[in-house]
């Protein structure tokens, strides 16, 4: 009984490390993660994909997200590069104008309508985390 | 006994409590980026190698001459990215001269050449992987990014040229010592960051690599930066490369839609130093 209770207060404890540390933040290929997104305002966004671009050194997605009273924001959304989103099975086409996402993101420090894209859930409900889709190992 | 699990409970709590809150504030105070999603770091590019690492490994292979052959596709290291004082063996600290402690500690992070997607120079590796093709005389080595780019290293005894132009990869000439490469590098520019902290160095640096593989699956490497002008002393840093299988080279032109620069405040990570 004290040994399953003593592993359940472990493990709670691993669990709380595993989400901390296994659903941080991407180092970014080309450049300093924290010095341009703050991951303590993290927040998702939820809108409809307006334009892709399948380009180096980031793929980027731009979303329209609509607000409370209706106001109607363009989000630029940054992914990994296509080389990396590509060996972890991320196709092209995966992102479509017009589908409607739901993005955890990691906002830009200096205020612009830029994030970074930490979770993706598609139109179809595949969740994507960190170029990867969750049911592949992805951690969040 | 109730009371053991409650207080063993409460204390579990506690430390998971001041474990988030310490990790917490140290993403929020710029410190170095968290493991991320790969323990090594190098985030997702990194992690995208990963299922492409050799499992199996076998003995060096050789080329026709009898040397060994590096020829393969490697996987980057990682203790050559973020800040080289990684690739130092164990309690050392890279003998940097008072004035290029001083620029380490101010450079920030937008003016990184890499971040502008110029190249890496030497020693500095991106998470991307490089492709080693040798012949008996001539060893090149294909870079994916961040710059897409290549090194040639000659291999048949002949010498650097005089009165070199300084450029992001010198002028490199290789020999064989028994079954390693020594490749021979001066003619430098002192532009490149030798990581992403903004270690510097000047046009007097001299950069001698030792390259083996002492079996199929790994290549690995010392490097020893000489830079009278920036150090106090040489030094020596060591890595290791993963072979990988199943994988190109692929395309990565990093000016291609480089939005980044702008937005990017400050320091990627604190100077040690």
């Amino acid at each position: 009984m004290r040994t399953k209770l003593d592993f359940l207060v472990v493990g709670v404890g691993l669990l709380v490390l595993v989400l901390l540390i296994g659903g941080a933040l991407p180092a970014l290929a080309h450049h300093a993660f924290v010095a341009q997104y703050d991951a303590s305002k993290s927040t998702t966004l939820q809108g409809v994909v307006t334009k892709v671009e399948w380009t180096n050194p980031h793929a980027r997605f731009y979303v329209d997200v609509k607000d409370k009273s209706g106001n109607v924001t363009n989000w630029n959304l940054e992914l990994a590069s296509p080389n990396a989103l590509r060996r972890l099975g991320w196709t092209r086409d995966i992102l479509k104008v017009g589908d409607k996402v739901s993005v955890f993101v990691a906002p830009a420090k200096d205020g612009a309508k830029m994030a970074n894209a930490r979770t993706v859930t598609l139109a179809d409900g595949r969740k994507m985390v960190a170029g990867i889709a969750a049911e592949q190992g992805g951690t969040q | 006994m109730r009371k053991d699990i409650a207080y063993s409970m409460v204390t579990g709590l506690f430390l998971a409590a001041l474990l988030a809150v310490s990790a917490t504030s140290a993403f929020a105070q710029g410190q170095p980026e968290p493991p991320g999603v790969n323990p090594a770091g190098g985030g997702v590019p990194m992690r995208s190698l990963e299922r492409l690492k050799a499992k199996a490994a076998g003995p060096t292979p050789r080329a026709a001459d009898g040397k060994p052959d590096l020829s393969g596709l490697w996987g980057p290291e990682p203790k050559f990215m973020g800040d080289i004082s990684n690739a130092l063996k164990p309690g050392e600290r890279l003998p940097l001269q008072p004035w290029a402690v001083k620029v380490s500690r101010e450079r920030l992070s937008k003016d990184d050449p890499e971040a502008n997607c110029l190249p890496a120079g030497i020693p500095r590796q991106t998470p991307f992987p490089f492709k080693i093709i040798q012949t008996p005389k001539l060893i090149v080595i294909l870079i994916e990014g961040n710059m897409h780019t290549y090194r040639q290293i000659f291999v048949d005894g002949s010498s650097h040229p005089k009165d070199l132009d300084p450029t992001w990869f010198g002028d490199s000439r290789g020999t064989w010592q028994g079954d390693t490469l020594v490749v021979d590098t001066v003619g430098f520019n002192d532009k490149f960051w030798f990581d992403g902290i903004g270690h510097p160095h000047t046009e007097k640096l001299h950069i001698i690599e030792r390259y083996r593989r002492p079996e199929a699956g790994h290549l690995d490497y010392e490097v020893t930066i000489d830079d009278a002008g920036a150090y106090t002393r040489p030094f020596t840093m060591y890595g290791q490369s993963p072979l990988l299988q199943n994988a190109e080279i692929m395309e990565y032109f990093c000016n291609e839609n480089n939005q980044d620069v702008a937005h990017v405040l400050g320091k990627g990570r604190p100077a040690k130093e």
